[in-house]
């Protein structure tokens, strides 16, 4: 690529979409290589500025038991997203927990399928797809599992078309045809309650089968390898990656562009990912930004830019309210995104967060905030606080004028009552943070 | 090998989630983006200027009720998942068919429904004056089985998008109640059309009109920690101005006016957050404990008798009825709490003296096969709808499919369209224009649905 304008602004950018933003070091760092290098570091790890440091993660003073204490899955995942050198692998990671959604299975399954997902999170498709297909938690959650050439169920059938590989392009028929194709696996309670999933031959229909006008003797990998290689697969996987980064429809040339990509790199997803990351429109309306984050990306993003490890359980009950709360998607098609985040309810919820964000290190103590502070110097102290945050001017604009109001030494009004100048300093600190962290401009990126 | 219990089955809505879930890329026109593009209601024009947070919004809530203070209110409940007609409401005069179909998780010896020739699902006596069976024999229940669409989609995710905008196609729109409020409600008032949760039913999705969702009345007001006073009331004069400023693209706009419609709902449902050990909307009737589906609706029925203006309202059923396996466990487990908390919804809004005006509708997003697999069945056609009130027209208001005849994929025939149902309400309930809200009304047909 040319040495083309490569900015700040552009690796904020990239660094929300692809990961959970850039701190001011990073920022800085990246500004001043290429756009190309990177990516590169976002796509392989490697050297790079040197990581903010995050406390460990301790509830109640102990370690987490994410397999055991209700909610410390969620926070084990968020730990990894906070501290992560990779936070692109993350992030796709996320993607992945979103795209093949499971949910309500036993802790230690469903743990293992995140670890599963991460290990091929930018890898191939197939390999990935076909470690899905034999996932405990998923098999379960599906109903593959016991799925017999006597009573085939068709739930994994329908959704490994519907919402895994192709969206559209195949009939009722070829459900009910690669459902006799998937069964096979069976499941066992183990002598200590847990449930293993083993292949069982006998159970699987051996007969023909006739699936997208192909007519064979299939197995579940040949069902895989006929999705992965129908006409609607890659047009469809490239379209919601790109949906996922950029935050707008992908453009026909563009989708034709990637889905050729991806072919010819053998239905590997990082040479996709690149592609987007790359591309002109991933950096349209740098001071506009318009993609709504969703809640994990706003509390990670949160944690991160105010320097804060996972030392609360908060973050569950939280993120429960804001409508994303990791392990628990609302349905095998995953959440909604973009401007379906937000409510009224999920709303008030945000704003909330920044409650329990601005407690502990982050809180300002009575007395703390110098009372000489001019209205500038007051914004300045709160924007550096919470990670230097984009606002839009207009924002600018009003935040310095309430702290003009809060910071005046006008009189109280007749029959009024003001709090003395270090009372009303302290205020407008919390309440230039919270505001900073909360409002609209918050929840965008 | 002996077949163990799983837990399974290919949704469970249990987490925290009200709104529907497709796919969003470009195989079809429903984009994601499109089909979320209608957040909270646009177009607001008011401000608050004053300190005083009791704003416009409580004036023009207090109006709407002072105004029309018999305005009929519709609260539809969802039940996720698909619910099986034939475990529900079972064919009595044809029991050796259902048997047949039925093999492996047949419901036996079900109660019978007054005056009729149907069974039902023993766990829907459950509850106040005998659940859902109780409200069917006093004539407050008229159920709509075979309900669903010409050439039904059995897709979860393009099925329910159907039924949440009243429209069989794969594109874009508000919910067919966000598209009543465009055309029937007020610019002012966002508790008009409330969804009781975390997030907004895309049934309630509106064009322009300011809609509101909130899991409880408590909890919707606005705090900052250790901030009061003349900082407090600054910042969210600062806060609302934040809201609504110009500027910004539509996930910026609609950051603003979630920002700006949560106050005002702060600000309405303030007064009736419980405080104090007292709580305002305290209810006489026994809900089921433990049951979030039955705080919602408890919350509802005490929001409704007061003078907010609620107009449209959704409840989402927590259960899950995509019952691919363990049907029987899985309807044993789930429909006692529906049975429970329906009907306690019910004598509540009775006793509060507002059942007249209060018509609920559930519903489901298709029926599932007759035939069952191993332990469940798979999606299909031809599901089980019922509209329950003091006003409703009682019994079995379609006809129940025939158990010999199938369609071509083997399912149920389809015996009622759901949107001659919402065209039916929208005109004998709600008394307004069909055709404003339902493309095509005229051709869609009516039955009696109201008294």
């Amino acid at each position: 690529m040319a040495r083309d304008h490569w900015t700040e602004a552009h690796v904020r950018r990239l660094f929300w979409r692809a990961g959970f933003g850039a701190s001011t070091k990073q920022a800085r760092y990246w500004a001043q290589r290429s756009r190309g290098e990177t990516i590169d570091w976002l796509m392989h790890g490697g050297a790079g500025p040197p990581r903010g440091k995050f406390p460990a993660p301790r509830i109640d003073g102990r370690p987490l038991d994410p397999a055991n204490e209700y909610g410390q899955d969620v926070l084990w995942w968020l730990d990894k997203m906070v501290r992560t050198p990779r936070p692109l692998v993350e992030k796709m990671t996320l993607f992945w927990h979103d795209h093949f959604a499971t949910l309500d299975q036993d802790r230690p399954l469903q743990l293992a399928q995140n670890k599963m997902l991460r290990r091929n999170a930018l890898g191939s498709f197939r390999r990935l797809l076909t470690d899905v297909t034999k996932d405990p938690a998923m098999l379960l959650f599906l109903s593959l599992a016991d799925s017999t050439k006597d009573e085939p169920n068709e739930n994994y059938a329908r959704e490994l078309m519907e919402l895994f590989t192709l969206g559209a392009g195949y009939s009722e028929h070829d459900i009910r045809e690669a459902a006799r194709a998937l069964t096979g696996f069976r499941s066992k309670r183990r002598g200590d309650g847990s449930v293993a999933v083993l292949y069982d031959a006998k159970a699987h229909d051996t007969k023909s089968k006739r699936i997208f006008g192909k007519r064979g003797n299939y197995d579940y990998r040949d069902v895989l390898d006929l999705c992965i290689g129908h006409p609607q697969h890659a047009p469809f996987l490239v379209s919601k990656l790109w949906e996922y980064f950029v935050g707008t429809p992908i453009e026909p040339s563009a989708r034709r562009r990637l889905a050729a990509v991806y072919r010819r790199n053998d239905h590997r997803i990082a040479p996709v990912v690149r592609e987007i990351l790359a591309h002109p429109a991933l950096y349209r309306g740098l001071g506009a930004p318009d993609v709504v984050k969703s809640p994990v990306v706003y509390v990670v993003g949160m944690l991160r830019a105010c320097g804060e490890g996972i030392t609360r359980s908060d973050w569950v009950y939280l993120l429960d309210g804001m409508g994303q709360l990791p392990f628990h998607p609302p349905s095998v098609a995953g959440w909604d995104w973009g401007t379906a985040w937000l409510s009224t309810n999920t709303m008030h919820v945000r704003f909330d967060t920044a409650n329990v964000m601005l407690r502990d290190r982050r809180s300002v103590k009575n007395g703390a905030t110098p009372k000489a502070d001019t209205p500038r110097e007051a914004i300045t102290r709160a924007r550096s606080a919470v990670g230097r945050p984009w606002t839009s001017a207009t924002t600018d604009a009003k935040l310095l004028k309430l702290a003009t109001t809060l910071l005046s030494d006008d009189p109280a009004p007749p029959g009024g009552y003001r709090q003395d100048l270090q009372a009303r300093a302290d205020m407008c600190q919390r309440v230039l943070r919270q505001l900073l962290l909360t409002g609209p401009d918050a929840q965008v990126h | 090998m002996p077949k163990q219990p799983l837990s399974c089955g290919c949704d469970d809505f249990r987490a925290t989630s009200e709104s529907t879930r497709r796919s969003f890329v470009g195989h079809s026109q429903l984009t994601r983006r499109q089909a979320i593009g209608w957040g909270v209601g646009a177009g607001l024009s008011l401000y608050a200027a004053k300190a005083l947070p009791l704003s416009r919004a409580l004036e023009a809530a207090a109006a709407d009720a002072a105004s029309n203070p018999d305005a009929p209110v519709l609260v539809a409940v969802f039940l996720p998942g698909g619910l099986d007609l034939l475990d529900s409401l079972i064919p009595l005069n044809d029991f050796g068919a259902y048997s047949d179909l039925h093999r492996n998780i047949r419901v036996d010896k079900p109660p019978l429904l007054r005056d009729s020739a149907l069974g039902i699902h023993p766990s829907l006596t459950q509850g106040v004056g005998g659940g859902i069976k109780g409200l069917y024999d006093a004539g407050k229940i008229g159920f709509l089985p075979g309900i669903d669409y010409p050439n039904p989609n059995l897709s979860h995710f393009h099925s329910r998008h159907f039924w949440e905008t009243g429209l069989i196609v794969d594109s874009a729109s508000p919910g067919w109640l966000g598209r009543w409020l465009d055309a029937n409600g007020n610019q002012d008032n966002p508790l008009q059309g409330m969804s009781l949760a975390y997030g907004l039913s895309p049934v309630m999705r509106s064009r322009s009109a300011p809609v509101a969702s909130a899991s409880s009345a408590g909890g919707a007001d606005f705090y900052i920690r250790d901030v009061y006073g003349e900082p407090f009331d600054e910042a969210m004069k600062t806060w609302s101005a934040l809201a609504k400023a110009g500027g910004g693209g539509p996930g910026l706009k609609a950051a603003k006016r979630a920002a700006f419609l949560a106050k005002e709902v702060g600000d309405l449902l303030a007064p009736y957050a419980k405080a104090k050990g007292v709580d305002p909307l305290a209810s006489s009737i026994s809900y089921p404990s433990d049951s979030g589906f039955g705080d919602r609706l408890q919350t509802l029925a005490g929001l409704i008798s007061k003078p907010l203006g609620i107009r449209v309202a959704t409840v989402d059923a927590p259960a899950d009825f995509d019952t691919h396996a363990n049907q029987r466990t899985k309807l044993n487990q789930s429909l006692p709490e529906i049975s429970q908390a329906l009907s306690a919804f019910q004598a509540d809004l009775e006793a509060r003296g507002v059942a007249d005006r209060v018509l609920t509708f559930v519903w489901s997003e298709f029926g599932r096969r007759p035939h069952d697999n191993d332990s469940g069945t798979d999606h299909g056609a031809g599901g089980l709808a019922w509209v329950q009130g003091t006003k409703v027209r009682s019994g079995l208001l379609s006809e129940y499919p025939s158990l010999h005849d199938f369609d071509d994929e083997d399912n149920l025939k389809v015996t009622v369209d759901f949107r001659t149902i919402y065209a039916s309400l929208i005109e004998q309930w709600l008394r307004t224009d069909a055709g404003a809200v339902l493309p095509g009304a005229r051709a869609l047909g009516r039955i009696p649905i109201v008294r």
